[in-house]
């Protein structure tokens, strides 16, 4: 039987379409797994799924069943429970009182727990999936709190089980512990949507394949027919036509160097393996790489003090490991966040303010150190709206009114106004339409003919290979490779993404 | 025609404000009638004992002076994101810091009435460092060190005034200090507003620190939207993460507007201990430092907002004085209006907040 059915589910946000006609299906007792990149659309179909997001079109069949889900209640309710990525855990609550938070048997208000004690045990032991019920959480290493995650969806009678990957935070031993959990459970008839964009494990696990590509379904395949190269050729996709035009590069000195930066991360396990690369003036190079293999960490190292292991960040032949963001702004480091909502605008404050933000203590803005020249600052915004033609009704709009597109213009005219010597560009173009994406483009070409270096960091890797002059492929933490543009193919550069050549 | 929008989302802005007054006035008739008080009678008191004589009206303005003070210590500190619960204690401190250099200081008076604004600033300064100091270094956050850190200042007010600093052989009933210099009272301005055509009477306070809590008022104005200490102050208020990334050094800004709340606060008590007692005691008024939270956020953390709410707010304090003497209605009543007010006041304002951000999201695109 179809457990689940998703049919031309199509969701559109502000300038760009997550979901596309994506259609996806789940049978009793199979491991179907979902890869593509981050901004692919498979955590927009999954939250469609979940209730949490509401499709523009399209429509869910739950076992044959023409089904509404209008929220994560209605979802739970229907046999649908999902293991997210960040644990839904309560740290000081013990692990039964987990399972049962927000469906607690209760007699006229009193805590009953023996019932669900006996529930949850039976549950255990059916699918192998041991875990101390007194344990307290937060003092479980991080695979028995996944364990937790699978025991609190299986208490609520879950048959379709999606994992949003699920294997990020595990050391390989528990991921067998984990296939195995989800073999025990197949074999019950339960479906598993396996999100994951590591294809060994992919390859390892599930029954059918499906590839996701900018908002699309590419191709759902067999397992018997899936090879890791023909993944990666479908992730990656055929080129699309964006025309870069670009003249030649002439490439100065080195204006960024990094050497040998290590970094362990939050688990004990290295983010940063050595990574060394090098950005001379009047070039940009591109970092290509499955998101997740120490690119932001990389980015962070750059553009803010990081604890790190060892290595060394020289700007302009100046270490800059010591200094803190505004002394690296002022020294002319620019940067493009990767969450410009987040990181990039101050929301509230108008236009002319976030265009002089991280400059804003400086003359021309600021007269005698400390007096803001609140007409300079509007003629700059002014003249700086103009020739980039950013969309707004006056400099004094609060910048939460613009569109992500005209969001993303407004950071990068303003890091570009600034005349950074180094212009970082984290994901410069997600989640923008094609109007504000052509536009970033040719101002990146821009930079690098003004001699500006360009370190380009994107999970696009059309955007990394139209753009870049040289390139790096950067896994588990290292740079593994490097190409120039004229000698890098789609396909190569897509195989040492995923770590399947290595050092070659 | 933009300018013109502009104007009607401010005019929107104060809307929320009288709406909320409105609603909590509507409650308290409504509980007012549960006591046998017609409607009439209730605004009748209310209106003899706040806006019915000059007298009256004046009165209103001159409580409305520390609690401005207090409401503008609050909100530049709220500007920055941090919640500086303890301007009661930096009041309280500042105060006797500040009573202490008016007492022990012989200073010509031309010297002596800043000196001591400085010294209660100093003071009430000096009480917020140690909090803002445990933000900064050890994370602890300031709404639980400020709380702690009011009783510790009462405590030690209370122990001070009692023991190494009371007043021995002053002829009083309570515990206080000795007699505050003569160069270092706080004058009346009535005569200058007798001269300016405005009858205020004698036993009104209308004293200099009207005058300091205009030029406080004004400074803060000055530093939130002219400087770029100001700026920065309102850039870590709206996101901590874009101020980081934008090179802001946050913790400085937390540090800095800490003291400058702290320095605020510390002269909320100049009126009562300068201008009306004339020495300082551990029963000058408390809790203005908490109504300065309330009126913060109904000002919504702006000078002049402020103004208005301080002024609302002396005029809450006195209708409560007139219903209870001239109704039944018990003048706690005013609490729980107050409250309410607040309630009405932010709700309305989030309303507000959210069709002026469809609006504008309507005029961008």
């Amino acid at each position: 039987m179809t457990l689940l059915k998703m049919e031309e589910i199509t969701k559109v946000f502000p300038g760009v379409r997550a979901n596309d006609r994506v259609s996806f299906d789940l049978k009793e007792g199979e491991i179907h797994a979902l890869v593509g990149e981050n901004g692919a659309g498979k955590t927009t179909l999954m939250k469609i799924l979940y209730g949490l997001q509401k499709p523009d079109s399209g429509s869910i069949y739950l076992k044959e069943q023409a089904a509404t889900i209008r929220n994560p209640r209605d979802a739970i309710n229907q046999g649908i429970g999902m293991v997210h990525q960040h644990f839904m855990l309560v740290p000081p609550f013990t692990v039964l009182e987990n399972i049962v938070l927000g469906m607690e048997t209760h007699t006229t208000g009193v805590l009953r727990m023996e019932g669900p004690a006996e529930a949850v045990q039976k549950i255990m032991d059916q699918n192998g999936l041991v875990v101390d019920l007194d344990a307290h959480v937060e003092d479980l290493p991080v695979g028995l709190q996944q364990r937790v995650e699978i025991l609190k969806i299986l208490y609520r009678g879950a048959e379709i089980l999606v994992f949003d990957e699920p294997t990020a935070v595990l050391t390989p031993r528990e991921v067998d512990e984990l296939f195995k959990t989800f073999r025990m459970m197949t074999g019950q008839g339960r479906g598993i949507v396996f999100i994951s964009h590591k294809l060994d494990e992919v390859l390892e696990i599930a029954d059918r394949i499906t590839v996701i590509r900018r908002g699309q379904v590419v191709r759902t395949l067999e397992r018997s027919e899936a090879t890791k190269p023909l993944i990666a050729e479908l992730m990656v996709g055929k080129p699309v036509l964006l025309k870069v035009d670009k003249p030649e590069a002439s490439p100065g000195e080195a204006i960024l160097e990094v050497r040998d930066l290590r970094q362990t991360g939050e688990r004990g396990h290295p983010t940063l393996d050595g990574v060394s690369l090098r950005v001379r003036a009047g070039e940009i190079y591109g970092i290509a790489g499955v998101e997740g293999n120490g690119q932001s960490e990389l980015v962070q190292a750059i553009t803010e003090p990081v604890k790190l292991d060892g290595g060394e960040i020289l700007l302009g032949g100046d270490s800059i490991l010591g200094w803190d963001v505004r002394t690296r702004r002022d020294a002319g480091i620019g940067h493009i966040p990767e969450d410009r909502q987040r990181y990039g605008l101050l929301l509230p404050f108008s236009l002319a303010d976030n265009l002089v933000l991280g400059q804003h203590h400086r003359p021309p803005f600021v007269r005698g150190r400390q007096l803001i020249d609140s007409g300079r600052i509007r003629g700059y915004a002014r003249e700086t709206i103009e020739s980039y033609d950013i969309r707004t009704p006056s400099e004094m709009t609060p910048a939460n009114a613009l569109s992500g597109g005209n969001q993303q213009k407004v950071i990068v005219a303003r890091e570009m106004r600034f005349e950074p010597r180094l212009l970082v560009a984290s994901q410069p173009t997600r989640g923008v339409d094609i109007g504000a994406t052509e536009f970033i483009y040719s101002e990146l070409i821009a930079a690098r003919q003004g001699g500006k270096a360009v370190l380009l960091i994107s999970a696009d890797l059309d955007e990394v290979l139209s753009l870049s002059d040289r390139i790096g492929v950067m896994f588990k933490g290292r740079i593994i490779k490097e190409f120039a543009q004229s000698e890098a193919t789609r396909e190569q550069v897509g195989l040492y993404m995923t770590g399947e050549e290595q050092n070659g | 025609m933009a300018k013109l929008k502009l104007d009607k989302y401010r005019a929107l802005e104060v809307l929320a404000p009288i709406l909320g007054f409105l609603a909590s006035l509507v409650v308290l008739l409504i509980i007012a009638a549960a006591v046998g008080e017609t409607p009439g009678r209730t605004v009748s008191a209310i209106i003899r004992f706040t806006v019915g004589t000059g007298a009256r009206l004046a009165t209103v303005f001159s409580v409305a002076i520390p609690l401005f003070i207090a409401g503008l210590a609050v909100a530049v500190a709220f500007r920055a994101g941090v919640f500086n619960i303890g301007a009661e204690g930096q009041y309280f401190i500042g105060g006797l810091v500040g009573a202490l250099a008016g007492i022990y200081l012989p200073l010509p008076r031309a010297i002596h009435l800043p000196v001591v604004v400085l010294a209660a600033m100093a003071g009430g300064a000096l009480w917020a460092a140690i909090p803002a100091i445990l933000k900064v270094t050890k994370g602890i956050h300031e709404v639980i060190s400020t709380i702690m850190f009011n009783n510790i200042a009462l405590a030690l007010v209370n122990y001070l005034v009692n023991g190494p600093l009371s007043g021995r052989g002053e002829k009083s009933l309570e515990p206080q200090t000795y007699k505050i210099l003569a160069t270092a009272l706080f004058g009346k301005l009535n005569a200058a507003f007798r001269f300016v055509g405005l009858n205020v009477p004698e036993h009104v306070y209308m004293d200099y620190s009207l005058i300091v809590a205009i030029i406080m008022g004004f400074l803060v104005w000055f530093l939130l939207f002219r400087m770029r200490f100001g700026f920065e102050i309102r850039a870590v208020g709206v996101s901590l993460d874009v101020s980081r990334y934008s090179g802001i050094r946050v913790k400085q800004v937390q540090i800095g507007v800490f003291l400058i709340s702290g320095a605020l606060a510390g002269l909320v008590g100049l009126q009562e201990i300068f201008a009306i007692r004339g020495h300082y005691t551990f029963e000058i008024a408390s809790g203005l430092g908490f109504d300065g939270i309330a009126i913060a956020l109904i000002g919504r953390n702006s000078p002049v907002g402020v103004i208005f709410s301080a002024i609302l707010f002396a005029f809450l304090k006195q209708a409560g004085y007139g219903l209870q003497l001239y109704t039944s209605v018990p003048n706690a009543i005013i609490y729980l209006i107050t409250g309410l007010m607040i309630l009405f006041i932010v709700v309305i304002n989030e309303i507000v907040t959210r069709y002026i951000r469809a609006l504008r999201k309507k005029e961008a695109a």
